[in-house]
């Protein structure tokens, strides 16, 4: 008896080690099949562009001898306008079809205030920031649009059938494929702030919940997000500002809806490397 | 017994939890290459309640859409394209229309045409696809002044979408290259707008003039001229005009170790303007010295056989990078503003020369000459990493920065059958985004002004 409960014991323990073990092990793997898919866009962008005739030809003998016309009188600081977002919030989104403003009443409204509230109204502080009431089903309106829009003009993925191949191997290995599959894909989308000073301190995290199309099922979460969004540093607020944009853009993403339970919630980390890290 | 099942128990618990918390672990990537595809970017014609004013929003709408194409960073979205008519800038605009058609961004302005006459020029720039403003602002001014209402306006689109100030508002000082009538060289200052726009002439055509650098802080230059025969140093006041020449014999910042018919090399100014670093010749070579724009107080900071030339500071104006054939070739060194701790930082075969310190202070921009080729480059200002070259050609000179210290602008020499011509041209810090400067005919010897106020 006392030797079985040994026995149980001793097995039991092994499959739990086994358990927790395993799964750690594919994480060793994650770094290892990085295809270097970028390429083909960076050298886009290295073609040489010839400098783009200037609308204004200049004159070569323009024999000007003083500058005093150029030094001219300096602009007023820029007036902080106030938020005219919430007078109309969502109308414009229901009836995209509509080519007329359909609301003439603000329209009557603003002539006259625009000039003055700078002084006037008291409400908008400088802040750009909108309450975060409207924003919840503005983004869903992102979302069934973008949603739509795709759908329309969505083909079978070429890549789709290398990632249902890859499906059949085991767990690790379709974690690893995923992360490559992501990888790639989110590249595309995202804007690195390469040439920021310090790009090593610029690496932000963001948390999507996605369904079974690749859609997102809510906003994208930067974690730390009002850290990253009102940093004094404006790189790191630009660097979360184009991972969120990023997240959105990406939609939906083309992963293999039988390894659903792997990838329905995603943690991406966007740390721009010079060298690709 | 009931102890080693409790355990049991436990144990299965254990994996049971271990499994299940797996399952919903996210999927962690790490995804560090982007693309840096420029922003595409809506920009409507401004819009306005009078012919005139429509006119005026026409015109800062092409110059606004030019100045953030030019940077690379932008792409500015055909406007044939676009599906909603923007009529009133304070409505929220239709985001899938302009997502249809890529927009990542949308900027939309008005013009505004006073009684008095003066401008308002507002707009709001929108994220397309998070469905957010991300700035409005307006600007009043004289209406002469839209050019500069349009660049600043830029500047403040590209600050918000980038993260760094832009370099938008600001001139361009440099060398307009000519022939005389019985094929003299001719080189004159001209002064121009970052998009070439307002041209004009610094100096006549009587004598040569070379090398400006412009003050970080003020509408000041320092230029070498040829007015006496001889290369001096000039400090110019663009906006009073008024001329000085500087350490000539007789002239201010002489003092008696200089030799009176030594050359004085391109004076650069420290970050607050009230002084220069300089490469004066003495009895011993050339030496790098500080002059002190106030007091007139000239201090020698280098003192070896070897010439010491082309000093530059750092944005802290707490060091000074220079080039020295101190160890053998030309190499590159930086030092305190006092002299002391000179320490080496590029080890590389070929000639470094004309190093500027960046305003972002990370790097310093170099032209190395290996072979037959001359390279523009960057390495990091402790001389740490690898050097980046941006550029390789037949000829290369004086590198100046942009005010943000993201472009870098170069003279570019190509050989042509009747010489070399001189253009000037604009790199990116990435080594992307090669254009030509919009100078009337051949140019050189570039420097990029601070913001303008």
């Amino acid at each position: 008896m006392r030797g079985l409960v040994l026995s149980l014991f001793v097995h039991v323990g092994i499959i739990a080690g086994g358990f927790i073990y395993l799964p750690r092990m594919s994480h060793v793997l994650e770094s290892a099949p990085i295809v270097p898919v970028e390429l083909v866009t960076l050298a886009d962008t290295t073609n040489i562009r010839a400098a783009r005739p200037d609308p204004e030809p200049v004159e070569d003998e323009v024999p000007e001898e003083t500058i005093d016309d150029v030094i001219a009188e300096p602009v007023d600081a820029p007036a902080p306008e106030p938020d005219p977002v919430e007078a109309e919030p969502e109308i414009i989104d229901t009836e995209p079809e509509t080519p007329a403003e359909p609301d003439p009443e603000p329209v009557d409204e603003d002539p006259e205030p625009e000039p003055e509230p700078v002084e006037a109204d008291p409400a908008p502080p400088p802040e750009r920031r909108r309450d975060p009431e409207p924003a919840e089903p503005s983004l869903d309106d992102i979302l069934g649009d973008l949603s739509r829009s795709i759908a329309e003009n969505r083909d079978p993925q070429t890549a789709d059938d290398g990632a249902r191949r890859n499906a059949v191997g085991n767990g690790e290995e379709m974690t690893a494929t995923l992360q490559v599959m992501l990888r790639s894909h989110l590249a595309r989308c995202w804007r690195a702030s390469l040439d920021a000073p310090e790009p090593d301190e610029l690496a932000v995290q963001l948390v999507l919940d996605l369904d079974r199309n690749g859609e997102l099922t809510g906003p994208p979460r930067l974690t730390d997000q009002s850290r990253v969004l009102n940093s004094p540093n404006p790189y790191l607020r630009v660097a979360g500002e184009r991972a969120l944009r990023a997240a959105v853009q990406c939609q939906p993403y083309p992963l293999p809806p039988e390894a659903y339970s792997q990838w329905r919630q995603i943690e991406v980390n966007f740390s721009p490397s010079l060298y690709g890290g | 017994m009931t102890r080693i099942l409790v355990l049991f128990a436990a144990l299965l618990a254990l994996i049971g939890w271990s499994a299940a918390s797996d399952a919903q672990e996210p999927l962690r990537v790490d995804v560090t290459q982007g693309n840096l595809d420029p922003m595409p970017i809506a920009v409507p014609d401004f819009v306005g309640a009078s012919d005139e004013a429509l006119r005026r929003g026409a015109d800062i709408t092409r110059v606004v859409a030019n100045d953030l194409a030019s940077s690379g960073l932008f792409t500015p979205v055909d406007q044939d394209a676009f599906i909603e008519d923007i009529a009133n800038i304070d409505l929220r605009p239709r985001f899938s229309d302009w997502r249809v058609i890529n927009a990542d961004a949308l900027l939309v302005g008005s013009v505004t045409i006073q009684e008095d006459g003066r401008l308002v020029v507002g707009f709001r720039l929108w994220d397309t696809r998070l469905e957010e403003q991300l700035l409005g602002l307006q600007y009043r001014t004289a209406p002469e002044n839209w050019r500069r209402v349009a660049h600043r306006l830029a500047d403040a689109v590209y600050e918000r979408l980038t993260g760094e100030t832009g370099y938008f508002n600001t001139r361009i000082v440099y060398v307009s290259e000519g022939r005389g009538i019985e094929g003299e060289p001719i080189r004159q200052l001209a002064l121009m707008d970052q998009d070439g726009a307002n041209p004009s002439f610094l100096t006549d055509r009587s004598y040569m003039a070379l090398l400006p650098n412009y003050s970080p802080s003020a509408q000041e230059i320092t230029y070498v001229s040829f007015l006496d025969g001889q290369a001096t140093t000039y400090l110019y006041n663009l906006e009073t005009g008024r001329q000085e020449a500087l350490f000539a014999s007789g002239g201010a910042g002489a003092a008696s170790q200089v030799d009176p018919d030594g050359q004085s090399l391109s004076a650069r100014f420290s970050p607050d303007g009230s002084e220069l670093a300089v490469s004066i010749e003495t009895r011993s070579g050339h030496d790098i010295h500080l002059f002190d724009l106030q007091t007139r107080n000239l201090q020698r900071l280098t003192q070896h056989p070897a010439d010491d030339v082309e000093p530059s500071f750092a944005p802290d104006g707490e060091r000074i990078v220079f080039s020295s054939a101190r160890g053998g070739g030309s190499q590159l060194y930086v030092m305190n503003r006092d002299g002391s701790d000179v320490q080496r930082i590029t080890f590389g075969s070929g000639r470094y020369t004309t190093p500027v310190w960046s305003p972002r202070g990370d790097l310093i921009a170099f032209t190395k000459q290996v072979g037959g080729q001359f390279l523009l480059g960057v390495v990091r200002a402790d001389g740490s990493g690898i050097e980046r070259i941006l550029y390789e050609g037949y000829f290369v000179d004086t590198p100046a920065w942009s005010p943000n210290g993201r472009v870098l602008l170069f003279t570019r020499g190509e050989a042509r059958s009747n010489g070399t011509r001189y253009e000037i041209w604009s790199v990116d810090l990435a080594g992307f985004n090669l254009r030509r400067l919009a100078t009337g005919g051949m140019a050189s010897d570039p420097a990029w002004s601070p913001l303008i106020e």
